[in-house]
């Protein structure tokens, strides 16, 4: 009754707002696209292991194909570097840092791992990169107080990733 | 000395949800003393006027550390400590735009 006696009054005072105000509108912060884009990474290292395995001439369609393949590993594996570091910096807060001191050596190693991802085709180097997110993903799905599980990715490659228990 | 202000952000969800309005009281004498858990209203450049819960005060009291409810809330862990100085006032009526 009340708020729509203040809301009438509204309408013709137009009251100043206070600010509630959250980082974004609101609170969608989400560790998986950082992971879909390190299992990119991984999948264009076997494609080009593949594409270089195969017989024959190395001609404008092997360069095509070997091209498009490196073209979205640097993409991608620029892009999951990008998204660990919008959480990490507008979402993690000295409180999650107290708890989990782990995390600023987490996130270089991830951004070390990325860049070597983008500079070499060493596919453990991938391999490590997809880890070193997923242990990011548990520890920002703790703070969350959201438990996680892990399982094997249904396309290839098939990789354990982190999922949310939801 | 009384002023209703409109709340928009879900910060302090959800004890106070966007759409709510607030009853604040601006009387000096009423915003001479602050305790932990008081909700206030306050200047803080370049957001705006923000609507927080105290956590805790300086020991000289100047300096007031506030914060949200929510994970994502924009508060004193951001921005640092507020000065006494910018509080516009203490609510005193949360008047909900839904009922529980």
């Amino acid at each position: 009754m009340f708020h729509q006696l203040i809301s009438k009054l509204n309408t013709k005072y137009n009251f100043e707002l206070a600010r509630a105000h959250c980082d974004i509108p609101c609170g969608i912060y989400d560790p998986i696209s950082a992971q879909i884009a390190a299992v990119t990474v991984v999948r264009m290292i076997d494609l080009m292991t593949d594409l270089d395995s195969k017989a024959g001439e190395k001609g404008t369609d092997y360069h095509n194909s070997l091209s498009r393949y490196i073209a979205v590993k640097e993409e991608h594996a620029e892009k999951a570097k990008a998204e660990i570091r919008v959480i990490w910096g507008d979402y993690i807060k000295a409180p999650h840092l107290e708890k989990y001191p782990e995390l600023h050596g987490l996130v270089h190693q991830i951004m070390q791992l990325g860049s070597k991802s983008r500079q070499t085709t060493d596919r453990q180097t991938t391999l490590d990169f997809v880890e070193a997110i997923n242990k990011f993903t548990e520890i920002f799905w703790a703070t969350k107080n959201i438990a996680t599980k892990r399982v094997k990715s249904p396309y290839n490659p098939p990789l354990e990733l982190v999922y949310p228990v939801v | 000395m009384i002023q209703i202000l409109k709340v928009t952000g879900e910060s302090l969800s959800p004890s106070f949800r966007e759409g709510d309005y607030v009853l604040v009281v601006k009387t000096p004498f009423l915003l001479r003393s602050f305790r932990r858990g008081d909700l206030v209203v306050f200047n803080q450049p370049p957001y705006g006027v923000m609507i927080k819960r105290i956590d805790f005060l300086s020991p000289d009291g100047d300096n007031i550390f506030v914060i949200g409810s929510h994970p994502e809330s924009t508060d004193s862990r951001q921005f640092g400590p507020i000065p006494r100085s910018n509080i516009i006032g203490k609510v005193i009526w949360n008047i909900k735009s839904k009922t529980e």
